[in-house]
């Protein structure tokens, strides 16, 4: 380039800032590559979430809720038609905003700020992790740097990390930024009498439940855990002729009983943590499927993950919150009582209390900001568990999908249809919060 | 301030539906442990970084014929060390850094093994790229095999080993466990290479002295700890392999039938093999429960595995189900149980051993960070766990003066000076391993025995010691694998308790018995196959 040419550039890129309160580099190669590094980070993070220890699916739902809202937020601050989130979720401020006048890139901004979140959200990760997430901040910092002016990429990584400051500032007095002991009380008082949760498994890190206070942590859509409380679970009773025993007869029958298709679907869903993405994660896998595959744009996207991130995270705050209310015992141990002592449910039964179903709560919960999103009867395919050998499954609408996520559960013998079926509902009422928030201008 | 570990006791004793079964009303015979690993002259470290987070065993094998143990020590990215046991039988630890051969670098862990039957021991190195095998030349002096017995060393991160001798083959079968592709940078999930089994060469009737092309036992999920071992007493050993969840997809605990002259398969569920999926990373082996069948201790992080078969035999065939009693055992050993450190655990090497001769396996774990994992436990100490007479264990680490914090990853229990008590030698990651002599005053009585076969597998692998002492008999599956990337050869060791005259017998891999013979207390044996058993002096 002769410096004639440059300096004319250089003229004409200053014009175009001082009349440009905010500028983007824009053009369809900088949104592609801003889309990339959103998809690539996302899909470490559910690689992430796999294989950190702590990452159970509250504190899986909760790193995606910060996730969604940053990639929201950095590609809003640079935006016409997206409204930021502050305000609207519980503690978030306004955040930093772009110098005027000056240029930014979409792609370099966005990708520092995922890269900043992850790099803090799973600062606990293993070796191996950290060393991926090391290889893919010098990938994706290439990557969408290329062609991008210097000074514009020191600019945009440093406003990147400011939006990822923000919100992981904000993150830290929610009251679940703090897991130990993988998420297990070192003390903690059962609740006496025949109905309440007792250990179901010999393993001795498992005696006392999974995070028993994650239901008083702060909401993000949703005004607080109690918001979509749920009615008392049908009363314990061993009378055979009670409709507890009917249910948990229901399971055992189920389970003895199941059929192929049956069995697929509660090994599709089971989701357990360490051996796949975890609930929350799966359902953010059928949604970067969807993305992918509908080549939606970089706002799109980014709405979807945000009010999905923030709707799986309200939705296992409040479960938890029913759960540790009413503190149910779980199948395995009813039917053990009272049934066949020898019993044993297909899937491994959580390490807390059963009422509601959380796969139920948080799968009616994602299907009903989707459909907000994706519309009524959108069909999809979902290959999440494709990797662990389990066939892809279809379904004609998310709600479909929802309602055989939660049935998967009596299916594997670890939750009665009660829970299920309230949890379905708890959902939908969780899901009215995120999905009244106000993405567009 | 109170400890910490007695506040978290009280805690789960009062809320917990179910007690903590580890503490024992009466502690049994305490053992007693010193550390010589400066006097002694051991000075080695498991260095290296990424490639060398799991790994760092140990191989205790005499090749000098002094029948004292010699050591290699995996070295990781530096050269692995050939210590020569310079010991004075009875007396305090005394080992000689020597050349031997077997000094390569990017070593993971060792076994030894005699493969050409020769009576001087071999050695297998593992390591991150090619995998080779060492003969043995005599006097502690080693040479490279790979070509002349027709071995595969392969390039992979080579993680866990195994050997047997299948039907009346001449030549062993030796399992290869691998990890992640390394090759893999950005997806190492669900990467795990091909575990491989190298079979011999089968020439007319019989096989040739050299190793057929390697057979891929597929799937493999990342092996950390294999063992060939003949759970269900059929007189042919399947292949257990421990494998680690952190990187495989659809993976599990595996167990794969290794029938002579046929392709491995897999036990299933059909079978009554119940998936299980963990961390593995150590297999450690012994008949617990006097049932006749091997018991199986798997390590993990947090909680650790303690499999015994699930229900008895059916019309004298178990199944392979097994149910985990580590829980009622008090052996999940699945956090520190001293110092201020609660965050759970990381277990690498097992070993089941008697250390204080009561007669009863004690269970040695060895504990330690992967790197810097916050979530688990920094300062993590390796257990000594004591079996008491009710079956359950008792945790004598720190009493007994073995609870080291370091890094720790391989290990071994074995008698380094002859005085029939088992010594402790543990591989450490970035610091330096760690030696001690057992001195537990007033231990039981013991014997050591050793076995001899003429020509191939000479050192009757496969076979199973049997010592009666009373009513009682004591099994003993003599085996090459397991543990973690760490093996022995040699002296096999019996607590006796107060035994006045105890009596072995062997059964041979082929499944012939020798009868019982009366044995002396406190002393070494060589059972030769069809000759009187033999009395050896140090």
């Amino acid at each position: 380039m002769s410096m004639m040419p440059r300096l004319a550039a250089i003229l004409l890129l200053a014009l175009f800032t001082l009349f440009a309160p905010v500028n983007s580099m824009a053009g369809s190669s900088r949104e592609a590559s801003a889309e990339q590094s959103l998809i690539a980070w996302y899909a470490l993070v559910l690689q992430l979430i796999r294989h950190t220890p702590t990452y159970s699916p509250p504190v899986a739902s909760r790193s995606l809720a910060y996730l969604g809202v940053t990639a929201f937020e950095s590609v809003a601050s640079g935006s016409d038609d997206l409204q930021s989130l502050a305000g609207q979720l519980d503690g978030l401020r306004p955040l930093p905003r772009r110098n005027a006048g000056q240029v930014y890139d979409e792609g370099v901004v966005l990708n520092a700020a995922l890269a900043s979140l992850v790099q803090e959200l799973f600062q606990n990760t293993g070796p191996t992790g950290q060393r991926v997430i090391g290889l893919q901040d010098t990938k994706q910092r290439r990557l969408v740097s290329e062609g991008v002016p210097a000074d514009v990429i020191a600019r945009s990584e440093d406003y990147g990390r400011q939006i990822a400051a923000h919100v992981l500032a904000w993150s830290r007095d929610d009251g679940g930024a703090l897991v130990v002991n993988m998420g297990f009380p070192y003390e903690y008082t059962l609740t006496a009498g025949a109905a309440h949760w007792v250990p179901t498994s010999l393993i001795s890190q498992q005696q006392l439940p999974l995070l028993p206070k994650w239901g008083s942590n702060r909401t993000f859509a949703m005004p607080m855990g109690k918001s979509c409380s749920l009615p008392a679970p049908p009363d314990y009773s061993e009378d055979k002729a009670s409709p507890f025993y009917a249910e948990a007869l229901e399971v055992y029958r189920t389970d003895k009983n199941l059929t192929t298709e049956e069995r697929a679907i509660a090994r599709f869903w089971s989701d357990d943590p360490m051996l796949s993405p975890t609930p929350p994660g799966h359902w953010i896998s059928i949604a970067l499927q969807i993305i992918k595959h509908d080549k939606s744009d970089l706002e799109k996207s980014v709405d979807v993950l945000a009010r999905l991130g923030v709707v799986l995270a309200d939705a296992f705050i409040g479960c938890w919150e029913t759960k540790f209310q009413y503190d149910l015992l779980r199948p395995v141990t009813y039917i053990r009582r009272l049934i066949d002592p020898k019993w044993e449910p297909l899937l491994i039964t959580p390490p807390f209390p059963e009422y509601p179903s959380g796969h139920s709560t948080q799968s009616a919960a994602a299907a009903a900001v989707l459909t907000k999103l994706f519309g009524e009867n959108f069909a999809f395919e979902d290959r999440t568990r494709e990797g662990d050998g389990l066939k892809p499954r279809s379904f004609a609408s998310f709600s479909a999908a929802a309602s055989e996520a939660g049935i998967s559960r009596l299916y594997g013998g670890i939750h009665f249809r009660s829970a299920i079926e309230r949890g379905l509902a708890q959902g939908q009422c969780v899901a009215s919060y995120a999905n009244a928030l106000r993405t567009r201008k | 301030m109170r400890s910490p570990h007695l506040l978290l006791a009280a805690s789960i004793l009062a809320s917990s539906a179910l007690a903590s079964p580890c503490m024992a009303e009466e502690s049994p015979l305490l053992p007693s442990f010193v550390e010589e690993t400066k006097t002694a002259g051991i000075d080695s470290i498991y260095s290296g970084e990424w490639e060398y987070m799991v790994g760092g065993g140990v191989a205790a094998f005499d090749c000098s014929g002094d029948g004292l143990p010699d050591l290699l020590l995996a070295g990781g990215s530096s050269p692995a060390k050939f210590y020569r046991n310079a010991s004075t039988p009875g007396g305090r630890l005394h080992f000689d850094l020597q050349p031997s051969g077997l000094e390569l670098d990017k070593v993971t862990g060792a076994y030894p093994i005699d493969i050409d039957g020769d009576a001087n021991m071999d050695v297998m190195l593992l390591r991150v790229g090619e995998n080779v095998v060492m003969r043995g030349l005599g006097n502690c002096r080693f040479e490279r095999a790979n070509e002349m017995w027709g071995f595969a060393g392969g390039d992979a991160w080579s993680t866990a080993f195994a050997a047997t001798w299948e039907g009346n083959a001449s030549w062993p079968t030796l399992a290869l466990g691998n990890y992640i592709d390394r090759a893999k940078e950005m997806e190492p999930w669900g990467s795990c290479t091909d575990n491989w089994l190298h079979r011999p060469l089968a020439a007319e009737g019989d096989s040739e002295r050299k190793f057929a092309p390697p057979v891929a036992l597929k799937p493999s999920y990342c092996a950390l700890s294999m063992l060939f071992t003949d759970w269900d007493r059929s007189g042919t050993p399947s292949l257990r392999i421990s494998n680690d969840r952190e990187y495989y997809e659809g993976g599990q605990e595996q167990l794969w039938r290794i029938l002579a002259g046929e392709p491995p398969s897999l036990y299933t569920e059909a079978d009554g093999w119940k998936p299980l999926r963990i961390w593995g990373m150590g297999i450690a082996s012994a008949d617990l429960d006097g049932d006749g069948y091997p018991d199986y201790f798997l390590t993990s992080m947090a909680d650790n595995k303690l499999q015994m078969l699930a229900g008895p035999p059916q019309q004298g065939e178990p199944r392979p189900d097994y149910k985990d009693v580590a829980y009622a055992k008090g052996v999940t050993a699945h956090r520190p149980y001293l110092g201020e450190d609660l965050r759970p655990s990381t277990a690498w090497h097992a070993q089941f051993e008697d250390v204080n001769n009561d007669g009863l396996a004690d269970l040695f774990i060895a504990k330690g960070n992967i790197a810097k994992m916050p979530d688990f436990a920094a300062k993590d100490p390796n257990n000594l766990l004591l079996q008491q007479p009710d079956g359950k264990f008792y945790e004598a680490g720190e009493k007994a003066g073995v609870a080291s914090v370091a890094t720790s990853r391989g290990a071994l229990l074995v008698d380094l000076n002859l005085d029939g008590l088992v010594d402790l030698i543990v591989v450490n990651r970035w610091e330096k391993a760690q030696l001690w002599r057992n001195t537990t005053p007033n231990a039981g009585h013991w014997i050591e025995v050793r076995l001899e076969q003429p020509g191939a597998n000479r050192d009757g692998i496969g076979a199973w010691i049997e010592v009666r002492r009373g009513a009682a008999v004591m099994r003993r599956e003599i085996t090459v694998g397991g543990g973690h990337a760490s093996g022995e050869l040699g002296w096999w060791h019996f607590g006796l308790g107060d035994s006045v005259r105890p009596e072995i017998r062997v059964i041979w891999p082929d499944g012939a018995a020798s009868g019982w013979q009366p044995v002396e207390r406190d002393g070494f044996y060589i059972v030769e196959r069809d000759k009187p058993v033999k009395q050896w002096l140090p």
